[in-house]
């Protein structure tokens, strides 16, 4: 089983090609480029810290794009796996 | 699922790491909280890439020294200097 559109926010997201497309801070829109690493509150897209609560993020799979509500990512990583909405 | 998100991590650990070696560590150390928050082993065959001891991703010929003794290899990890041994 791949990285579907529907089990994206379970599955890792760091190497998947990402971009902020909204956020509550203006100058971080627009920023994209190759996810490095997670934390619980934010994701490092290439050397740069992004606050997942506010933010929205497109993702880039092999087929589609998808985009998530990064309020639904507030977890640590291994714990996101557990979590239901 | 936790062991496609630990092969991923594996995975993209190797491909970090003429770059950026620190990332490599970084994804073991998130490869071994998924197996252990889901009680899922790291695959054996992972398991040698990683030092058990200091949890580093090895690469042999750049951090690790990999040696036959006997009846066991032995891997020595560079950063920690301290050895598995393997039996074979």
């Amino acid at each position: 089983m791949d990285i579907t559109p529907n089990n994206l926010i379970y599955h890792e997201l760091i190497g998947l090609f990402a971009e902020v497309i909204a956020s509550t801070n203006p100058s971080l829109v627009g920023i994209k480029g190759k996810v490095v690493d997670e934390t619980r509150n934010m994701l490092v897209i290439e050397d740069k810290k992004i606050p997942k609560a506010c933010s929205t993020f497109m993702f880039s799979l092999p087929n589609n794009r998808v985009k998530v509500d990064g309020m639904l990512l507030v977890s640590r990583p291994e714990d996101r796996m557990k979590r239901r909405l | 699922m936790a062991r496609q998100r630990i092969e991923r991590l594996f995975e993209l650990a190797g491909q970090e790491f003429d770059g950026h070696p620190d990332r490599s560590n970084r994804y073991v150390q998130l490869a071994r909280q998924i197996g252990m928050r889901h009680n899922v082993r790291i695959p054996k065959e992972l398991k040698r890439r990683m030092c058990r001891h200091c949890h580093s991703y090895l690469v042999p010929g750049s951090n690790a020294q990999v040696r036959l003794r006997g009846m066991y290899v032995v891997v020595t990890c560079l950063i920690c200097e301290r050895q598995m041994r393997y039996p074979y």
